[in-house]
């Protein structure tokens, strides 16, 4: 009897997941690694070249400036939730690929905790390749704007556990149409990635403050532009704060779907 | 610590309820090592459910006497190590298909905490065994149902198993791979491999199993080798008439032959041949046909041949 075989520690549990994410994720190099830098060119012409003209200052910045630290976050949100919502749902649902897994030596903690820990992976990569392109045009101060990459990774892991609530709940596929149009792109305008918040009527600020992407887009901001305050704690513990709640029912709710 | 000669798995008493439905009721029994044990039973039997239970993807009801053993560990508290010490082949074909044959193994190599050199050995030799050598760099989409199956037979195997557990390993495949699987299933229990497998197919069990359970509504209702319960829990001989109509025949009074009509089809179950011959040629019946009873009849005499669901 081989009694004295040990499964893999937590750590090499989790990154083996983590792993399968990212064989399958590379495996498309072009379709996937493309896009994340074709994506903010297009947003900066777009809305650089066109609003730039009419908006020049913001918040005592260059319009572009402003727009260009926030963009890097708002990458990271849409990579790790698009992640964790369709992508999760797919391999829970269609593919059964989480069947094929948990019948290895891994727990369903550990599972999820790979996804987060991909979709944080995916979030570094989309801030960075966000950041990559700006700098390219000089619009970013570098290189304190390498840390938002930082904020990239925190923000994709608060929203894939955000995602990862949301999944629980779908019955359906679709129904995540109401996550993105209905709290994410919401969010994208009114978190002072477009707009500085205190453009916002007063009675709207509140909830501005509780929408989670403001405050990793404020905690970005004040790292590249090294003007940090402390506010950044302030925001770092919302950050971390919001992550673990939905993170708790999150894995409570998947682990009832994954275990009969 | 387990000694070598308890068996791998036992249950006891085991109960799952879904709701108002009773998935699995208070079942027992116990797999050898080295043996093949298959659960039989018609679809919503419990048979997936029981199997899902040992691997700790299922949770069985608490109850004071239920009892889950894999090599001395129960699946509630030491899912690690009983996944680690087993392989699971489940229903679904689970591939990735983004991936090629190679790939698919290579990624469950680091599930399993492999390091590259040893994976990468193991890979080569799992399929050279299930005779994918060939198809190491070919797509999920390009390999025809048998080969997935057998690819996922290998990533089961990968980190050198004690038990493996088949949930229908041969349904929907072609008779040459269903052999091939059932050789390889033989092999690997020769070698000292413990199996539990579920199934419909009664040639399976018969080809395969040193015993088997057949399960009926989540109840065990037979258990023994299946040599032993052909020869000791049905008659001997079955008459099987087509298109019977209202010619059924009256049946000798003494209790020799048993009956069992349904869906336009009639079977006239004894132990003596020409007890039925009689049967037949009384009826002036000419779609008829006699033969030995098998398996399956034990099995459709033991659930019902009227479908459940």
């Amino acid at each position: 009897m081989t009694d004295g075989m040990t499964h893999p520690g937590l750590a090499r549990r989790i990154t083996a997941v983590w792993y399968r994410h990212y064989r399958v994720y590379t495996k498309s190099l072009l379709s996937n690694g493309i896009p994340p830098f074709l994506e903010p060119l297009i947003f900066l012409a777009g809305i650089g070249l066109g609003m730039g003209k009419y908006v020049t200052r913001m918040e005592s910045l260059p319009y572009i400036v402003f727009l260009a630290t926030g963009l890097p976050i708002t990458a990271a949100m849409f990579t790790a939730a698009f992640e964790c919502s369709f992508g999760t749902f797919i391999r829970l649902e269609f593919d059964h690929v989480y069947d094929g897994m948990l019948a290895a030596p891994i727990t369903v903690n550990d599972l999820l905790a790979g996804e987060i820990l991909w979709a944080g992976s995916k979030g570094i990569f989309f801030s960075l390749a966000v950041i990559s392109v700006e700098a390219l045009f000089g619009i970013v101060p570098m290189p304190l704007t390498l840390l938002s990459g930082f904020v990239g990774f925190l923000t994709g892991v608060m929203f894939a556990s955000i995602s990862l609530f949301i999944t629980s709940l779908v019955s359906s596929i679709n129904q995540f149409n109401f996550y993105f149009t209905g709290f994410l792109s919401p969010m994208f305008f009114f978190s002072g990635v477009v707009f500085p918040l205190a453009n916002l009527p007063p009675v709207l600020r509140p909830v501005a403050e509780i929408f989670p992407l403001t405050h990793s887009v404020r905690l970005a901001r004040a790292l590249d532009l090294g003007n940090g305050t402390g506010q950044m704690a302030i925001d770092l513990l919302f950050i971390l704060a919001f992550t673990a709640v939905a993170g708790f029912f999150a894995f409570r709710r998947l682990k009832r779907r994954l275990i009969q | 610590m387990q000694g070598s000669d308890d068996p791998v798995i036992i249950v006891s008493n085991v109960s799952k309820t879904y709701g108002q439905i009773v998935a699995v009721d208070r079942l027992s029994f116990s797999v050898a090592r080295s043996s093949c044990v298959g659960l039989l039973g018609p679809n919503g039997a419990g048979k997936t459910t029981m199997m899902k239970m040992i691997y700790a993807k299922c949770l069985r009801d608490a109850g004071p006497d239920s009892l889950i053993s894999v090599f001395g560990r129960d699946p509630a508290r030491d899912e690690l190590d009983i996944k680690y010490l087993s392989g699971v082949v489940p229903q679904e074909d689970n591939l990735d298909e983004e991936l090629n044959v190679w790939q698919n193994l290579w990624v469950y190599g680091k599930l399993y905490g492999m390091n590259r050199a040893a994976a990468a050995a193991r890979i080569a030799e799992l399929l050279d065994f299930m005779e994918l050598g060939e198809k190491r760099r070919v797509k999920i989409k390009e390999l025809s149902g048998g080969m997935k199956r057998r690819l996922i037979i290998a990533r089961a195997l990968l980190g050198g198993p004690k038990l493996l557990i088949l949930d229908e390993p041969t349904t929907g495949l072609d008779p040459q791979v269903r052999h091939l699987i059932w050789e390889k299933l033989r092999q690997l229990k020769k070698e000292g491999l413990t199996i539990l497998l579920t199934t419909h197919y009664m040639e399976e069990a018969f080809q395969i199993c040193d015993s088997v359970l057949i399960m009926h509504k989540g109840v065990k209702v037979m258990e023994g080798s299946p040599r032993e319960l052909v020869r000791t829990r049905i008659e001997r001989f079955v008459l099987e008439l087509r298109e019977h109509g209202a010619s059924l025949a009256a049946l000798p009074g003494d209790g020799s032959v048993r009956v069992d009509a349904a869906r336009g089809a009639a079977r006239y179950y004894a132990n003596q041949n020409g007890v039925l011959q009689g049967l037949a040629a009384q009826m002036g019946a000419d779609q008829y046909y006699i033969r030995e009873t098998n398996l399956e009849d034990l099995f459709l005499q033991a659930t019902g041949s009227s479908l459940d669901d």
